[in-house]
């Protein structure tokens, strides 16, 4: 109950700064909105199978904007020291791993409608399907960006190959989820039933509560100095 | 384990594996009969096969010593975790080149986004990340620490490459060997890949010995110079 | 009450910053650290706070192992350091209120106007961190180390930015701490202030202690020559 009530005070703690400064945010949706139009514009829509095209697209300029903007969810608490100070509190690692993913995933799931509603708005796709099932499929693709980008985003802010070392680290684990994504997805945007979708689903529950076990575990020895 | 006994046995299971290797080779070219469907070229089979039964296990020792790396802090742990990763890489890299040779011809392309396929290219570029991480830290110990969460982290992956195999309609050939009802290989066959299976083992674990007794030795010399420098005992 | 570290080593690669150094602060105390750049100071102070493990030797407090990772620990112990530690973009009472709630102190706005008043710095309490001077930002930290009460209290150049005022306010807050029995652990390179201030001393260099004894009579001439002889030569 105590780690749950530190890691709801660290996230909207946040969130808050999140709201306040606004940088990151702003420049998450810029990233995509402009790779949305410029999707678009760049590929001949006529001689393609758009559907399936735009599910590949959601989650690949989810993946590129989790990689530019999740990954620096330590920049805050390292502008000042902070996090050195938030280290020698009594909080678990554990906590603090979960309140920085958690406001980290609320970024990453509004990135994700946003590339959704653009991509499927400007490919003009009318009848994207059933919002409820893509919101199945988006809540645990996003949970394991998140999580993966935050405890990769801590591991590249200690290194000295900082934003280069993100994506070597990050892509080999999401691509698994991008692919059980994009799958899920272009089945819905096809109108497929959903016993199609259920498969990728439970894969993505898997890797979203796996690697959330896996960071809370494991960030104690990447947080500390 | 004693150094120069590491070396020792290293030495000893090098040359056993490289001697098996090439008596493999020569069954593979010159014994074991043609493959009726694929033809000649399934005889990568019996370097593909036992590669990748090499990386997987350098891959699961890397997880396991940095595993108890992380819970021990012993540095003979992460000694070990390097010597099998630089293995795992490099036989990684043999059924990762091997495997697009065998496909051109079997499947008539060089690669395809087969899922076992596709999540083994991404474990060895996990471990090329495991690399990248170690050198990159300012202070070592932190590189060490850092490596070892990111190796435990990556071989998370190996489950799930299972799972995508049974999961997803696969190009891969089904297995040949262990299965339930026994293999269903022809015995020439077998033989030829379990003697290539055995040289790969012998050959990674006598480099993988090796290559502990040098990083180990390295460590030593460096604490050595240490202490002459500063005339405090590391 | 007594916090000691007995045999510290510790590297950072191949450089070691500590040599096998024996210290001791004890309860009504205020131990100054001091030495030249790249002495190991920093490296102590972290340390003895349990956020470096040493690569050999150990930290003891009233006989007790410290250990960073025992949450236990981490509650009784305070620390300022030369970065504040805020987040801009918080009012002061708001980075206050966090901290309070991961410490598990009181985060009322009363219990945070007090312990800003102990620091001269309440009516600061609304204003945007970002936008404060570096002193009164110090004095934010020095209130945040304070507000779950520590035991031992860890300050690594903590006069950097202070204005003279500044620097009085913060030597009353930490006589007033000594006199409640707490222990201070100082690292600074204000060596008269830290002469007038401390109890105790030590000087380390190149990761060695040189000095170790009462401050009691020392003046900055009998310190200043352990430093070695690139310090004096910058000093010139």
């Amino acid at each position: 109950m105590r780690e749950l009530r530190w890691g709801c005070m660290i996230a909207l703690k946040d969130l808050r700064l999140e709201l306040r400064s606004g940088s990151r945010l702003l420049a998450m949706i810029a990233f995509v909105v402009l790779s949305a139009l410029l999707f678009s514009v760049s590929l001949n829509l006529a001689h393609l199978e758009v559907r399936g095209l735009v599910a590949g697209l959601v989650w690949l300029t989810t993946l590129f904007a989790v990689t530019a903007g999740a990954g620096r969810a330590f920049d805050t608490e390292e502008n000042d020291g902070a996090f050195r100070h938030v280290l020698l509190t009594p909080v678990s690692r554990g906590a603090i791993f979960l309140g920085k993913t958690a406001a980290n995933w609320v970024l990453v799931w509004f990135v994700t409608m946003l590339a959704f509603f653009a991509l499927t708005t400007f490919m003009e796709i009318r009848s994207p399907g059933p919002l409820a099932w893509h919101g199945a499929v988006f809540l645990p693709g996003t949970i394991g960006l998140a999580v993966t980008g935050t405890f990769f985003g801590r591991v590249s802010n200690h290194s000295t190959l900082g934003d280069t070392l993100l994506p070597v680290l990050t892509f080999p684990l999401l691509v698994p989820v991008v692919f059980f994504g994009a799958t899920a997805t272009s089945r819905i945007l096809l109108e497929r039933p959903w016993l199609e979708i259920s498969g990728p689903v439970r894969f993505l529950w898997a890797f979203a509560v796996g690697s959330a076990v896996a960071g809370t575990v494991l960030f104690r020895h990447v947080a500390d100095e | 384990m004693n150094l120069r006994k590491a070396r020792v046995a290293g030495l000893l299971l090098a040359s056993v594996g490289v001697v098996a290797i090439l008596v493999a080779h020569w069954m593979v070219v010159f014994w074991v009969p043609t493959e009726a469907s694929m033809g000649v070229v399934q005889r990568i089979f019996y370097i593909h096969v036992p590669a990748a039964w090499t990386t997987f296990l350098a891959f699961g020792l890397v997880a396991l010593a940095s595993l108890a790396y992380l819970w021990l802090g012993d540095d003979r742990a992460d000694a070990a975790a390097v010597a099998a990763a630089e293995g795992g890489l490099v036989f990684g890299a043999i059924m990762l080149t091997s495997g697009p040779l065998w496909a051109r011809v079997a499947w008539g392309t060089y690669w395809t986004w087969e899922p076992r396929l596709t999540l083994t290219l991404l474990l060895w570029f996990t471990y090329l990340g495991y690399f990248l991480v170690r050198g990159s830290m300012a202070d070592p110990r932190k590189g060490r620490r850092f490596a070892a969460v990111v190796a435990v982290f990556g071989s998370l992956n190996i489950p799930l490459i299972h799972v995508s195999v049974s999961w997803f309609r696969s190009l891969h050939p089904e297995a040949v060997v262990i299965k339930p009802e026994g293999p269903t290989l022809h015995p020439d066959m077998l033989a030829t890949l379990l003697t290539s299976l055995g040289g790969f083992t012998l050959l990674f674990l006598g480099l993988f010995s090796l290559r502990y007794s040098v990083e180990h030795a390295s460590r030593r010399l460096q604490a050595a110079r240490f202490r002459e420098s500063t005339g405090v005992s590391p | 009450m007594t916090l000691e570290g007995r045999g510290l080593v510790c590297d950072y690669g191949a450089t070691r910053a500590l040599r096998g150094v024996d210290v001791s602060a004890r309860g009504h105390e205020i131990l100054a650290v001091f030495g030249p750049n790249a002495a190991g100071k920093s490296t102590l102070l972290r340390t003895l706070s349990g956020e470096r493990r040493p690569d050999r030797g150990r930290v003891f407090f009233d006989g007790a192992v410290v250990s960073g990772g025992d949450p236990a620990w981490r509650a009784r112990i305070g620390l300022v350091s030369h970065r504040t530690g805020l987040y801009g973009n918080l009012s002061v009472s708001e980075n206050l209120r966090f901290f309070a709630s991961l410490q598990g102190s009181p985060g009322s706005r009363a219990a945070l106007i007090e312990v800003l008043e102990q620091v001269c710095a309440a009516e600061v309490a609304d204003t945007r961190t970002a936008i404060l001077s570096r002193g009164q930002r110090q004095r934010v930290a020095l209130a945040r180390s304070l507000l779950h009460n520590p035991e031992i209290l860890f300050l690594d150049e903590p006069f950097t930015g202070l204005d003279p005022g500044g620097v009085a306010d913060l030597e009353t807050v930490l006589r007033a701490i000594r006199l409640e029995g707490k222990i201070v652990v100082l690292v600074t390179h204000d060596i008269p202030r830290g002469l007038k201030l401390a109890d105790r001393m030590v000087v380390l260099r190149d990761g060695r202690k040189v000095l170790d004894g009462p401050t009691a009579d020392r003046r900055v001439e009998d310190v200043v020559p352990l430093f070695g002889a690139s310090f004096a030569r910058d000093r010139s």
